[in-house]
């Protein structure tokens, strides 16, 4: 069993005050400032928010996976860049996750690449906690 | 309805036992290149973080803007809330690792409001949470709060 913390702390209302996210227990990052507006509107002014951070653990989860999978198959990767974008509407929630990945793994067929990142999409632990998500796409290419 | 988009990504190198990969927040630069790896999120985190404390994180932002929100349309806008956030993730037979739960401790500083109507807001809170939301649907979410003297 794995646990991992954060400790936010916010003072104020919500339209006009704002919040910290004052560490994790790692230690990797913090404090990071949100406030939200950064979270509603297009322009963050740098500041991360719940849904950046959600992006964050998607695109990291779903690489670990992913590379796990690929092993599996013999073909460990070289290089896998992935990205997570979240959309968030405001008063609704999380409405979609678009993951995107391109991958350098040596010898793999193209189908046999996209069929392991279809089942790391599937089988990855933050995929399983935000099932709910009403749509989550994948685009999986391989490079070189 | 606005739609906001939030960008992160990721690059990994090499199998998942011994490889490691690096995140950066492409949307607002507010963290980059955070290391990550395997043994990192199972076990000592090596001051490395893992997609679970990004979770923990994630939720965190999300209920304390969410009980600011209800606390202050109930009147009570909060002077301090601090909310903890412990995501567990466990190995459960025949699935793998999931995320089981998520713990949320909050102490909140809010001059004025009675118990009654700070659970009725902490409920509020959690039910309007979108986050909260999503992990209930395959997990445990709990939510503890309490209020401090102001």
């Amino acid at each position: 069993m794995a646990e991992r913390r954060a400790d936010v702390t916010w003072s104020g209302d919500l339209l006009s005050g704002s919040g910290t996210i004052d560490s994790v227990g790692s230690g990797a990052f913090g404090p990071l400032d949100v406030t939200w507006p950064a979270r509603s509107e297009d322009a963050s002014g740098g500041k991360t928010s719940p849904e950046e951070l959600v992006a964050a653990a998607h695109a990291t989860c779903f690489s670990m996976a992913f590379a796990g999978g690929l092993a599996k198959a013999g073909h460990a990767p070289e290089r896998l860049s992935t990205s997570a974008t979240v959309t968030f509407v405001p008063g609704t929630g999380i409405t979609k996750i678009a993951l995107s990945v391109r991958g350098v793994v040596p010898g793999m067929a193209a189908a046999a690449f996209r069929e392991a990142a279809e089942a790391a999409k599937v089988g990855c632990p933050v995929s399983q906690a935000l099932a709910a998500v009403p749509e989550i796409t994948l685009d999986a290419q391989l490079e070189g | 309805m606005p739609r906001i988009e939030r960008q992160a990504a990721v690059v990994w190198e090499g199998n998942v036992a011994r490889g490691s990969g690096s995140l950066t927040a492409l949307s607002t630069g507010a963290f980059a290149e955070l290391p990550f790896s395997l043994p990192s999120r199972l076990a000592v985190t090596q001051g490395k973080t893992s997609p679970e404390e990004l979770l923990a994180a994630a939720h965190g932002g999300c209920l304390s803007m969410s009980l600011a929100g209800e606390l202050t349309r109930a009147g009570f806008p909060p002077e301090r809330l601090d909310v903890t956030v412990n995501i567990v993730m466990d190995e459960v037979p025949d699935q793998g690792h999931l995320v089981v739960g998520s713990e949320v401790d909050v102490t909140a500083r809010v001059p004025g409001i009675d118990d009654a109507d700070f659970a009725a807001a902490v409920e509020a809170a959690d039910a309007g949470c979108s986050f909260s939301a999503l992990i209930r649907a395959s997990a445990s979410v709990t939510v503890r709060a309490h209020l401090e003297a102001s």
